[in-house]
C-alpha cells in the first residue's frame, strides 16, 4: 500500500510545481495582461537557485530567495515595455523574452553551463516542502482575488475604460500581477532546481510555456480553482493509460483547441458558474 | 462653491480643429446640459474631460485640481466620475461586485493586508459590500445583486452603473447620453434619479442628444455645434436661439 | 566576401518572404495571429521528402507539398478558428487555438518522421555552381530566389489585380460590408488561408532542400522570424513583410557571418523588442499596438 503510494510521489511532486508556474500564468491572465512570459521567469529563477547552491555553495533558503526576488524583478522590467503593448503584441513579445533568456542561458556558458545545463545542485526540496509552498502560493491567489486587487484585475481585464474611470490605474495594478507572476515563478522554479539534482535550458522553452497555458485554459482563468483543477487533471490523464501518455502532445493540442472552442472559461469556471446559475434559481425571481 | 470648469479647451487632430474655445462651467447642485446636434463634437469634449483623449489647449478643473493632463484613473480621484454612452459593466461579474468596483478609489486596507488576506481587509470587504447593499437598495436593484450584471435588461443595466459611478462618491459626475435607447418611463425613472444626485450637492453634467430631455432637467444649458459653443443659457433662452434652432434644423436636412 | 554575402542574404530573405507573407495576409484579413504558420511550413518540406524518398521526382513533391500546406492550412482556419470568429473571441483564443493545432501536427510529424532528421537523397537538386565576378552561385540558390520572386509576384498579382484580391481586401475592411456586398466571406478566408499555406509549404521545401535537413521542430525558429518580420513590416502589410523580410535575411546573414553565432537569436529577438516598442505598427503599418486609449 505504501509501495503504491511513493509511486505516485514523483507526480504529485510535479503537481506541486507546475501548481506554482500555473498561478504564475494565471495571475497576469487575470489582470487583462496576455504574457506567457511564465517559462522565462521560472527559468530564472531555477537557475539563480541553482547557480546560488553549486557555483557559490549557499544555503537553499537563500537560493530561493534570490530566484524568486530575481523573478520578480526579471517581470518588473519586463512589465515596463510590455505596459506599452496590448493583446497579440504582448504575447509576441513575451515569446521573444523567452527566446531571449534562453539563448542568452546557453550563451553563458561559464555561468550556467551552456547547452549542458546545470548539474550536481544538492537535493534539498522534498514533498513536503513543496506541500508548504504550494498551499501558500494557493492561499496568496485566494485572498488575493477575493479582495480589491482581484476585483481590479477583473476590472482592468473586461474593460480598461471602465477601470481607469473608476480611479483604478491600469499600469501599477498590471506591474503588480507581473511582480507576482515573476515571484512565483522565480520561486518554483527555484524549488525545481533543488528537487530535481539537474537543470536543462530547454526545459524553460516553449514547451514550458505550452504546458502551463495548457493547465491554465483547461482548468479557468477565473478563479483559484482552475489552476487546481487544469493541473491536475492534465498531469493525472496520460497516466491513466499508456496511449495516452505516448500522445500527450497531442492531447494537450486538441485539448486546447476544443477548450478554447467550446468551453472558453475551462472546466473549474464553467462548473462554478453554473452552480451559482443554479442557486440562484431556486432563490427564484429571474432579472 | 466648487465647480468643474473648461477654459477655452480645444482639441486639434493634427491641423484639423475638432473642438476650440470651449468655455464651460457646471456648478455643484445644478444638472447643467451640454446638446448639440450629431457629429457637433461633444464626445470629443467628454473624451478631453475624463482623460481619454490628450487635450492640444486650455484646462479643464474640478474645484482647484487642475485635471486637463491627469490620466484618466487621477480624475476620478479628482472627484469627477462618468457612465459611458454604450452602457458598460464588466457583464462577468455579479451586478454587487460591479458596485463594488466603484469603491476602488477609497482604499482603507494596505497592499500587504490585501495581498496576505489579512483581517482588516476582510473587514475592509464586508464593510463595502454593506454600503454596495445600501446603494442597490437606493436604486431598487437589491434583488439582482448576485446576478451576471450583464444579464439584466437594458434600464436596470444603466441603474448598476448610477449605482457603480456613485460608490465612488464623486463630486460631479458626467453622464453620457443616459437615456438613449430607453423608453418614455425608464427616462422618466432616470430623470428622477438625476434630480436626487443634484439634491445630494453634486455636480452633474447631462450630455444628451434629445433636446426636450435636457430642457426638462437642467438649469443651464451649453450648446456645441461644429466643435464651438454657439449658444448658452437658460433652456428658454437656448431654445430660442436663432443659431440653435438652424443647427439643429440643417441637422434634420442633412 | 562582402558582395557573397549579400548575395546569400538575398536568397535567405526571398524564403523569408515567402513564410511571412501568408502569416501577415492572415492576421491582416481576420486579426489572427496562426501559431500553426510554422508547423505547416514544416509540413511542406515533410510532404516533399516523402514524396522524393517514395521514388517520385522533385518537382511532384514540390507541388504536393504547396497543395498539402495549402489544404491544412485551410483546415486550420475551419477547426481553429471559425467558431471563435463568431464569438467575438480571435484575438486571445486564435493564439491559444493555433498553438494547439500546432502542437498536433508537429506531433503527428514526430511520430511519422520517427523524431529523426530526414535528408533528401543525394542529387535530389543537382549540384551545380556558378561562379561570376568571383562570385559563386548554386544552382540551388537561383531556383530558391526565382521561386520565391515568381510565387511573390503570383501573390501580389492576386491581391492587387484580381477580382479575388478585391474581395480580400473588401473583407479586410470590413467583413459586414463585404457581406452586404455579396461576398462569402467564408469562401475568401478559405482561399486566404489556401495560398498562405502553399506559400509556407512552398518555403518549407526550399529550405529543407538548402539545408538538407527537414525535421518536426524545424518551423519553430521560422515562426520567431516570422514574428519579428511581420511585426517590423507592421502586422497586416504585404509590402511590409516583404521589405522586413529583405531587411531581415541580409541582417540575419551578415550578423551570423561576423558575429558570434551563439548571439544571433538574442540579438534578433532583442530587436524584435526594441522594433515592438518604438514602432509597434512597424516599418509600413498603420495599425496601433492595441488600444492605447486615453493619457495612461
Amino acid at each position: 500500500m505504501t509501495g503504491a503510494i511513493a509511486g505516485y510521489l514523483p507526480l504529485f511532486d510535479l503537481y506541486l510545481i507546475h501548481l506554482g508556474l500555473a498561478f504564475s500564468q494565471y495571475i497576469v491572465l487575470r489582470a487583462g495582461v496576455f504574457s506567457l512570459a511564465t517559462a522565462a521567469l521560472a527559468g530564472i529563477g531555477a537557475y539563480t537557485a541553482g547557480i546560488f547552491a553549486v557555483n557559490l555553495g549557499m544555503h537553499p533558503i537563500l537560493g530561493l530567495v534570490a530566484g524568486t526576488l530575481t523573478g520578480m524583478g526579471a517581470a518588473v522590467v519586463l512589465s515596463i515595455p510590455l505596459a506599452r503593448l496590448r493583446g497579440v503584441y504582448q504575447a509576441i513579445a513575451t515569446v521573444a523574452f523567452i527566446q531571449i533568456v534562453l539563448s542568452l542561458n546557453i550563451y553563458s556558458e561559464s555561468l550556467t553551463g551552456g547547452a549542458m545545463g546545470l548539474n550536481n545542485i544538492p537535493k534539498t526540496v522534498g514533498t513536503v516542502t513543496l506541500l508548504v509552498f504550494a498551499a501558500g502560493a494557493t492561499y496568496l491567489i485566494w485572498a488575493l482575488e477575493r479582495g480589491r486587487i482581484g476585483r481590479a484585475f477583473d476590472a482592468i481585464r473586461q474593460d480598461e475604460a471602465v477601470a481607469a474611470s473608476l480611479g483604478i490605474s491600469i499600469t501599477r495594478h498590471q506591474t503588480l500581477a507581473f511582480a507576482l507572476s515573476g515571484a512565483l515563478a522565480g520561486l518554483f522554479g527555484g524549488l525545481e532546481a533543488y528537487h530535481a539534482y539537474a537543470l536543462d535550458p530547454n526545459q524553460f522553452g516553449f514547451h514550458l510555456l505550452i504546458t502551463v497555458l495548457s493547465y491554465v485554459i483547461l482548468g479557468g482563468r477565473n478563479s483559484v480553482a482552475g489552476p487546481l483543477l487544469g493541473t491536475a487533471l492534465l498531469i493525472i490523464l496520460p497516466e491513466l493509460a499508456r496511449p495516452l501518455a505516448e500522445n500527450r502532445m497531442i492531447i494537450y493540442g486538441i485539448m486546447l483547441i476544443v477548450v478554447i472552442n467550446y468551453l472558453p472559461k475551462g472546466v473549474a469556471d464553467t462548473f462554478l458558474d453554473w452552480w451559482r446559475a443554479r442557486r440562484l434559481g431556486r432563490q427564484g425571481g429571474a432579472p | 462653491m466648487t465647480t468643474l470648469r473648461l477654459t477655452d479647451l480645444e482639441k486639434r487632430f493634427g491641423g484639423v480643429v475638432a473642438s476650440e474655445d470651449v468655455n464651460m462651467t457646471v456648478p455643484a447642485g445644478r444638472i447643467t446640459g451640454l446638446i448639440g446636434p450629431n457629429g457637433a463634437g461633444k464626445t470629443t469634449i467628454v473624451n478631453m474631460i475624463t482623460g481619454m483623449l490628450p487635450v492640444t489647449g486650455g484646462t479643464i478643473h474640478v474645484g482647484d485640481t487642475d485635471i486637463t493632463h491627469a490620466p484618466a484613473h487621477e480624475i476620478c480621484r479628482a472627484g469627477l466620475a462618468r457612465t459611458f454612452q454604450n452602457i458598460r459593466l464588466l457583464g462577468e461579474t455579479s451586478v454587487i461586485d460591479n458596485v463594488l468596483i466603484g469603491f476602488h478609489r477609497h482604499k482603507s486596507s494596505s497592499l500587504l493586508s490585501a495581498l496576505l488576506g489579512l483581517p482588516a481587509a476582510g473587514r475592509e470587504t464586508r464593510a463595502l459590500r454593506d454600503r454596495a447593499m445600501a446603494l442597490l437598495d437606493r436604486f431598487d436593484l437589491a434583488r439582482f445583486a448576485d446576478y451576471p450584471a450583464g444579464g439584466l435588461s437594458y434600464g436596470h443595466q444603466r441603474k448598476v452603473e448610477m449605482a457603480r459611478a456613485m460608490a465612488a462618491a464623486p463630486d460631479f459626475i458626467l453622464l453620457d447620453e443616459p437615456i438613449a435607447g430607453m423608453n418614455d418611463v425608464e427616462s422618466e425613472g432616470l430623470a428622477q434619479i438625476f434630480r436626487g444626485f443634484a439634491e445630494d450637492g453634486k455636480g452633474v453634467l447631462l450630455i444628451e442628444h434629445n433636446v426636450r430631455f435636457v430642457a426638462r432637467l437642467c438649469s443651464h444649458i451649453y450648446v456645441l455645434d461644429g466643435g464651438r459653443l454657439i449658444s448658452e443659457g437658460t433652456p428658454d433662452h437656448v431654445l430660442n436661439d436663432p443659431g440653435v434652432i438652424a443647427a439643429y434644423l440643417g441637422d434634420a436636412h442633412a | 566576401m562582402l558582395a557573397q554575402q549579400i548575395l546569400n542574404g538575398l536568397v535567405v530573405s526571398g524564403v523569408y518572404a515567402l513564410f511571412s507573407l501568408g502569416f501577415t495576409l492572415v492576421f491582416g484579413i481576420q486579426r489572427i495571429l496562426n501559431l500553426a504558420h510554422g508547423a505547416i511550413f514544416m509540413t511542406g518540406a515533410m510532404v516533399a521528402y516523402y514524396t522524393v524518398a517514395a521514388g517520385g521526382p522533385l518537382w511532384l513533391g514540390f507541388i504536393l507539398a504547396i497543395v498539402a500546406s495549402g489544404l491544412l492550412s485551410v483546415l486550420v482556419e475551419i477547426v481553429c478558428f471559425r467558431r471563435l470568429r463568431r464569438t467575438g473571441d480571435e484575438e486571445f483564443g486564435g493564439i491559444i487555438s493555433s498553438i494547439g493545432a500546432g502542437l498536433v501536427i508537429s506531433t503527428i510529424a514526430q511520430q511519422v518522421s520517427s523524431t529523426q532528421i530526414l535528408r533528401f537523397p543525394f542529387d535530389t537538386f543537382p549540384v551545380v555552381i556558378f561562379r561570376f565576378w568571383g562570385l559563386r552561385v548554386s544552382m540551388l540558390q537561383l531556383f530558391m530566389a526565382g521561386a520565391a520572386i515568381v510565387l511573390v509576384l503570383v501573390l501580389g498579382y492576386l491581391i492587387y489585380r484580381t477580382g479575388f484580391g478585391r474581395r480580400v481586401r473588401a473583407v479586410t475592411d470590413n467583413e459586414h460590408a463585404a457581406m452586404l456586398m455579396g461576398i462569402n466571406p467564408n469562401l475568401v478566408y478559405s482561399q486566404t488561408y489556401f495560398i498562405a499555406g502553399a506559400l509556407a509549404g512552398a518555403a518549407g521545401v526550399l529550405v529543407g532542400l538548402a539545408f538538407n535537413s527537414i525535421n518536426f521542430v524545424m518551423g519553430e525558429p521560422y515562426l520567431m522570424f516570422g514574428f519579428a518580420i511581420i511585426i517590423l513590416g507592421g502586422l497586416g502589410s504585404i509590402p511590409g513583410a516583404l521589405l522586413a523580410s529583405l531587411v531581415f535575411g541580409m541582417v540575419q546573414t551578415l550578423t551570423i557571418a561576423y558575429l558570434p553565432s551563439g548571439l544571433t537569436s538574442t540579438i534578433i529577438f532583442a530587436a524584435l523588442f526594441l522594433i515592438l516598442l518604438v514602432r509597434p505598427h512597424g516599418l509600413l503599418g498603420k495599425e496601433d499596438a492595441g488600444n492605447l486609449r486615453g493619457r495612461r
